[in-house]
């Protein structure tokens, strides 16, 4: 057995006491419990919504509807259960791989509570419509800055951690740690940037290409650096620890963080394969993520290989049993991932459920597991006690795992099924399926499987949350227990070490080297299609948004639309057959946010305008099967009771002029007389065909409005 | 209290014989390291990727690979080719194939087309709705004959928000729809008002259309 160098102690050294904050350890585990358990409702209630379209409510509550209520499950899993997942397991690990208390109490605490009330701000915005409109990124300007200000406080938190070490070299899970810290505040900021129109309205700052590339950019890795790389620091913790097992490879360790970090970033425009995105960036985006199957496997061997030797305490041990499924998961799912951005993969994939399918391998198998398997870690060891049942944790990971393998197959098959029915063409060159709604009705079946799989994981989590409060309630906590430790001297200093590890002793160039690493694929990849605004080719029959149709965007934006319909066609043949031309650049340079989408549960929008008489979408927003049998989107009659807000349409339009968007003085001036007139013009058809004379003034005017100018001006272009 | 830089309250460490040689000398809050080399087939992986990139996106990006819209291009031509040979053979409206499908049941089979496709916008028996009445003598773009309807049917008035029939159901189902359109004239069924001009000499009830008409329910 080595032992470390400070144990060759001089007599000159300084030998210093101090203790562990564990209370804000233990707050998180318990914020960590609380949030994943209302995640995975949210979960489950809209995959039953998306079996039945009944559980979205009858038409009378608009925040219960699956458009509301998904950017609220996204952001729950993410932000708030693994967010306090990593906080918890960053501020327990830290302090003890760094020999020190956490920088500052105080800070710590501002941390936990700002984060819980950022959360609780999420849930009191999004269900009610405050919402920016960008997927893992909905919250609305005043949250953001919230976000941005707590991250900062939990940033000063680690590195004065950092500074205050008594540990020289910093091994490698703080490095995952410090790549995560930077990489989201950098993420975060950019992605976030938007100019408000009041306190909870804002546009944001790119449009349409551009903003759908830094969207993604942050979208991707927002997986990367806020559900991996964190749980890779994690892992490197608390695998170790739970086995008694050294790790696998040190040599490996390095060179799969470094390459991970450098390339993670690049990936983004996967998400925009066959886009108007310009080409380079799409094969850009693809040959990095088909290079990141080895960097992330690096992580998995590491993970898997630390346990060799000990498969037997596998099998028997909770902990670790959860921590090797976790990483087998995602090993798994970081296959799936470079396979889906191959260009001909993802012409199939995209769009269906596979992709879903995919996200919940990671979310449900690596990063739930792996935080059960640290939540019974860490409430073990802060209430000092053995867990409570083995046996219920057994149970747990049994239905957690045929819970997210019943998930998964289903969506395989609801995706194959499907993408083979949007694709079919006859010998007569026409679409075998033209009814969109054929293909959604043929997978309903599945998702009911997928809802059941979702409820089995919801159990498990019920479970183990049982199972973690008995745990803490036969233990005892015992907080301020002295330990002691050399400061930090020369004595620790190893002369003759190799280049990385020395640089495990300069934290700060560390920081900076990985600062370094992100901001490289970052700007090679951002800059030229941000300033490429100046040259998207521009048309002149592309003309701005009418004030009217400015109002009906925001509630298309409001209602989460786009968590069910995209708004860009590809140019495939089976697109164009089915939605009109494929979709170019030069149509989105108004749209403040994109509204491109990720997901077709139903048909794509970006040419939808014209396509349906007026009165058509009037009934399809009553009650889509008035028009569509076996449709399972939500109704939507608000619409038809609430008054449109004219209040901030000046404001509006004053913002969406900042921007640039070349609105003449007269529709500044007169933008809500402009407004009315069209909603009259709307109005006077719609009343001809039998609706109330008194809807011309509800939020449904304005949504039709909207609609029926989707795609239409590049129609007009010969 | 314990010491926090010592070994002796730490679980023993399992180290395998053969992996003793690789320990390093590293110990973070009792967690060691070993150094194993990177696994062969490992780094052929990370490598290989790298290499298949370099070369992928020189392809694509400088010696004049296709793009997506050459290849697109060249998808879609072949279904217009598909198309165009479609259309010559199906051409206009032709009175045999009609008597002979009308013949066939196609007015049974032409309503249950009804209302798997039109219903939504003509309503159920042709009341309409979003679409005109077809249960009246007035008609907007054709003569209420099945001459007259077939290229509404088939083509669609796009501006009115007729759709193109054409691709979605097939050419023998719009010889059914059409057969069966026919047997709801003159019903004058309560319904939308009507629109487009009356066409007064209505003979558009064929003789067989009018023997296999369902019974009004």
């Amino acid at each position: 057995m080595s032992s470390t160098h400070s144990q060759n102690s001089s007599l000159t050294r300084r030998l210093e006491t101090f203790s562990y904050d564990d209370q804000i350890v233990r707050w998180f585990v318990i914020a960590t419990v609380i949030w994943g358990a209302v995640a995975l409702l949210l979960g489950t209630t809209i995959a039953f919504q998306l079996a039945y379209w009944k559980v979205n409510g009858l038409g009378d509550l608009p925040w219960i509807t699956f458009g509301r209520l998904r950017p609220l499950h996204t952001n729950a899993a993410i932000f708030a259960f693994c967010g306090n997942a990593i906080f918890a397991g960053i501020y327990y690990s830290t302090q003890r791989l760094l020999k020190t208390r956490l920088f500052s109490d105080a800070l710590s605490r501002i941390h936990f509570w700002g984060w819980q009330l950022i959360i609780v701000a999420a849930a009191l915005t999004l269900p009610f419509g405050f919402t920016q409109g960008k997927e893992y990124a909905e919250l609305e300007w005043p949250i953001d800055i919230a976000i941005a200000g707590i991250w900062v406080v939990f940033a000063i938190n680690f590195f004065g951690t950092l500074k205050v070490r008594r540990e020289r070299h910093i091994y490698v899970a703080i490095w995952f740690y410090i790549a995560t810290i930077i990489t989201v505040a950098v993420l975060h900021i950019f992605n976030s940037l938007s100019l408000p129109v009041d306190f909870l309205k804002s546009y944001s700052v790119y449009a349409g290409v551009q903003d759908a590339l830094v969207q993604w950019w942050y979208g991707h890795n927002a997986v990367a650096f806020f559900l991996t790389t964190p749980f890779l620091g994690l892992m490197y913790y608390f695998v170790p620890k739970a086995a008694n097992r050294p790790v696998y490879s040190y040599r490996l360790s390095i060179i799969h963080f470094w390459s991970l970090v450098f390339i993670y970033i690049w990936a983004g425009p996967h998400h925009l394969l066959y886009t108007s995105l310009p080409e380079w960036a799409q094969t850009v985006g693809m040959v990095f993520s088909v290079s990141l199957w080895a960097p992330s496997w690096g992580g998995m061997i590491n993970g898997l290989l630390t346990l060799r030797g000990v498969w037997n305490k596998v099998r028997t041990d909770p902990v670790l049993k959860l921590m090797a499924t976790a990483v087998t998961f995602y090993g798994m799912s970081t296959f799936e991932g470079p396979l889906l951005s191959i260009k001909s993969v993802n012409a199939i994939a995209h769009y269906t459920d596979w992709i879903p399918g995919h996200v919940h391998a990671g979310t449900i198998g690596w990063n739930y597991m792996l935080t059960a398997g640290v939540l019974y870690f860490l409430v073990t060891k802060l209430w000092r006690t053995e867990i409570y049942s083995k046996k219920l944790a057994e149970t747990q990971f049994w239905l957690a795992t045929i819970g997210l393998v019943l998930y998964i197959t289903s969506m395989w098959a609801a995706a194959f099924t499907q993408s083979a029915m949007w694709r079919a063409i006859d010998e007569t060159g026409k679409l075998v399926y033209p009814n969109f709604i054929e293909t959604v009705v043929k997978i309903v079946p599945m998702y009911w499987v997928r809802a059941f799989g979702g409820t089995f994981v919801f159990i498990s989590f019920i479970i183990m949350m049982y199972n973690l409060y008995m745990t803490a309630k036969k233990g005892s906590v015992v907080d301020g227990e002295k330990l002691e430790a050399y400061a930090l001297d020369e004595s620790s200093i190893e002369k003759n070490a190799k280049p990385h590890r020395k640089l495990e002793g300069l934290t700060l160039v560390f920081s900076v080297l990985s600062l370094l690493a992100i901001l490289v694929g970052s700007m090679i990849e951002l800059i030229p299609t941000i300033m490429s605004y100046n040259y998207v080719i521009q048309k002149a029959e592309v003309k701005p948004y009418t004030p009217l149709e400015i109002l009906g965007r925001d509630i298309y934006v409001r209602e989460g639309c786009y968590t069910c319909h995209s708004q860009t066609i590809r140019p495939m043949a089976h697109e164009v057959l089915r939605y009109g031309k494929p979709s170019e650049a030069f149509e989105f340079i108004y749209d403040h946010p994109f509204q491109w989408g990720s997901k077709r549960t139903g048909p794509d929008l970006h040419r939808v305008g014209g396509k349906y008489p007026d009165m058509w979408h009037y009934r399809h927003m009553w009650d889509p099967r008035e028009v569509v049998q076996g449709s399972i989107m939500p109704r939507y009659k608000w619409l038809f009771n609430s008054k449109i807000n004219y209040n901030t349409l000046p404001k509006k339009l004053e913002v969406m002029a900042t921007f640039g968007v070349p609105y003449s003085p007269e529709e500044l001036q007169n933008g809500v007389a402009l407004a009315e007139a069209q909603a009259k013009t709307i109005t006077e058809g719609l009343v001809k065909s039998g609706a109330p004379s008194d809807v011309g003034n509800k939020e449904i005017v304005a949504l039709i409005a909207y609609l029926q100018r989707l795609g239409t001006d590049y129609g007009r272009i010969k | 209290m314990s010491d926090n830089h010592s070994n002796t309250n730490e679980p023993k460490l399992h180290v395998e014989e053969d992996e003793k040689h690789l320990l390093l000398d590293h110990n973070y809050d009792g967690i060691h390291e070993l150094d194993h080399n990177l696994p062969n087939w490992w780094q052929f992986t990370f490598y290989g990727a790298i290499v298949f990139s370099v070369f992928y996106f020189i392809f694509y990006q400088f010696l004049g690979g296709p793009t997506l819209r050459d290849e697109f291009k060249k998808e879609y031509s072949k279904i217009e080719a598909l198309q165009a040979e479609m259309k010559k053979k199906s051409g206009g409206f032709d009175p045999e194939l009609y008597a002979k499908i009308v013949a066939d049941g196609g007015v049974k089979k032409g309503e249950e087309v009804f209302v798997a496709n039109c219903v939504a916008c003509h309503k159920e028996q042709g009341i309409g709705d979003i679409g005109p009445n077809l249960t009246d003598k007035y008609w907007i773009n054709s003569k209420g004959t099945p001459e007259t309807n077939y290229p509404v049917v088939f083509n669609g008035v796009p501006e009115n928000g007729m759709p193109t029939w054409a691709g979605v159901i097939s050419t023998e189902e719009i010889y059914q729809v059409i057969s069966y359109v026919q047997t709801l004239h003159n019903k004058n069924l309560p319904g939308k008002e009507p629109q487009g001009e009356a066409v007064e000499d209505n003979a558009a009830t064929t003789e067989g259309a009018a023997t296999d008409a369902p019974q009004a329910q």
